[in-house]
């Protein structure tokens, strides 16, 4: 199922982060469980696992950009799934 | 070896724990949760099996990883789901958050966000099953860390010297946030502290619910003949990083590994299936309904609302004018 990756809450007091390091390149096969990122924020370095196994289809924030926790980071679907309605989602 | 329902029960309550904290996890990370959780996946067991033990008229004091607990003794996953979503429906009207979670009708004194708040609240309600002579007993949770503060210490001793019906339970998950227990503790066990006190203590594995439920049992029977507090130290892990987010750099992989391995839940599918207790389509039905349970809440905590500016301090403070008070 295609899926979009939201910039996560990690701590109380977290209002960003920078999408330091992919770890995967699109079109690359992620595991549940796999790191796909290193996050920063002001206080911590952590590390963004994927929930599902697929594609990551696509990456919406380039390296090194600070975003809002909950802006979309990427989306992970299968591999021939149609990721049309996801992008639209974001768009919105 | 325990009988079937037994063990389906324990099950059941661990599944809706660790489903629970599973989608607590989720929810934190999309910033619908209002204060700090520390989850406690990976140590469902003794919260199950320790409070399948107890009952209604029992008390528990709890920790600030208290989900599990707060789950076992009997609480309602919509009620907690509402106060970590900070909404009025919530049990602290979503004032509290996690870590003050407390529901007195069914025992529960209280998660607490003081590491070593719980342990003389424990001590006081178990000088009141005493007092009251009510056959009650109460079962005071903590973590390994927490055993080097005063308060445990003080409330040992008087709870030994005036042989309160308290069983304290420490859930000894090795680390103190990101302290590993030998930095902070010379001694091998919390356990070998009670001897100090005079009081019967026990270590026992605690990702086995099995063991966990019949020492506790044992344990629970003990004080609640009359014989005075005693002590159940359980090893154990979290899986989780101390709280929903911690990077968790302190732990080695080698460890957390060789723990996964070890998952209560996993150790407790492994008897199900080997004494075949459930078929495949039993578990996942019975998952099945936990989860749409657990959607339930989720759906009951969106749909709340926030409580109001204008009784933001309702609850908060106190008029102090409890008992021994008033005629002053």
């Amino acid at each position: 199922m295609a899926n979009i990756i939201t910039m996560p809450k990690l701590g109380l007091t977290m209002k960003d982060g920078v999408a330091a390091k992919w770890l995967k390149s699109e079109g690359e096969a992620v595991k549940a469980g796999e790191t796909i990122l290193e996050i920063t924020t002001d206080k911590l370095t952590n590390e963004l696992e994927a929930d599902q196994d697929g594609i990551l289809r696509k990456i919406l924030v380039p390296e090194g950009e600070k975003v809002p926790c909950q802006t979309p980071l990427c989306i992970i679907a299968d591999a021939d799934e149609d990721i049309s309605g996801c992008l639209a989602d974001i768009e919105e | 070896m325990l009988e079937k329902e037994k063990v389906q029960s324990l099950y059941e309550t661990m599944l809706k724990i660790r489903l629970f904290e599973a989608r607590v996890s989720k929810c934190f990370a999309k910033g619908q949760v209002q204060g700090f959780v520390h989850l406690c996946i990976g140590q469902e067991a003794t919260a199950a099996g320790v409070c399948a033990n107890l009952n209604q008229g029992d008390y528990i004091s709890s920790t600030h990883r208290g989900h599990g607990h707060i789950i076992s003794k009997g609480a309602d996953i919509k009620t907690m789901m509402a106060e970590l979503f900070g909404k009025e429906s919530g049990y602290c009207h979503g004032k509290g958050g996690s870590m003050h979670i407390s529901d007195t009708s069914i025992g529960i004194l209280g998660a607490n966000g003081i590491v070593g708040g719980g342990f003389n609240l424990a001590a006081g309600a178990a000088l009141a099953c005493q007092m009251k002579k009510s056959g009650n007993i109460v079962v005071c949770f903590f973590g390994d860390g927490s055993s080097n503060e005063g308060s445990w210490h003080e409330a040992m001793n008087i709870s030994s010297v005036w042989k309160l019906p308290i069983l304290f339970v420490c859930e000894n998950n090795l680390y103190g946030i990101s302290s590993r227990v030998d930095r902070s503790m010379a001694v091998k066990n919390v356990a070998d502290r009670a001897v100090a006190y005079g009081m019967k203590s026990t270590v026992a594995y605690g990702n086995d619910v099995t063991v966990v439920y019949e020492t506790a049992k044992e344990a629970v029977e003990y004080v609640r003949s009359g014989n005075g507090p005693m002590l159940v130290e359980y090893k154990t892990y979290r899986q989780h990083g101390h709280f929903e987010g911690e990077p968790d750099v302190y732990r080695s992989p080698e460890e957390i590994r060789e723990w996964l391995d070890q998952d209560p839940i996993k150790n407790c599918e492994a008897l199900i299936k080997e004494k075949d207790i459930l078929t495949g389509e039993e578990r996942s039905m019975l998952q099945e309904k936990i989860e749409s349970e657990i959607n339930e809440a989720v759906r009951f905590a969106e749909e709340s609302q926030f409580p109001p500016a204008a009784l933001a301090v309702k609850d908060v403070y106190t008029d102090i004018v409890e008992e021994g008070r008033v005629d002053r």
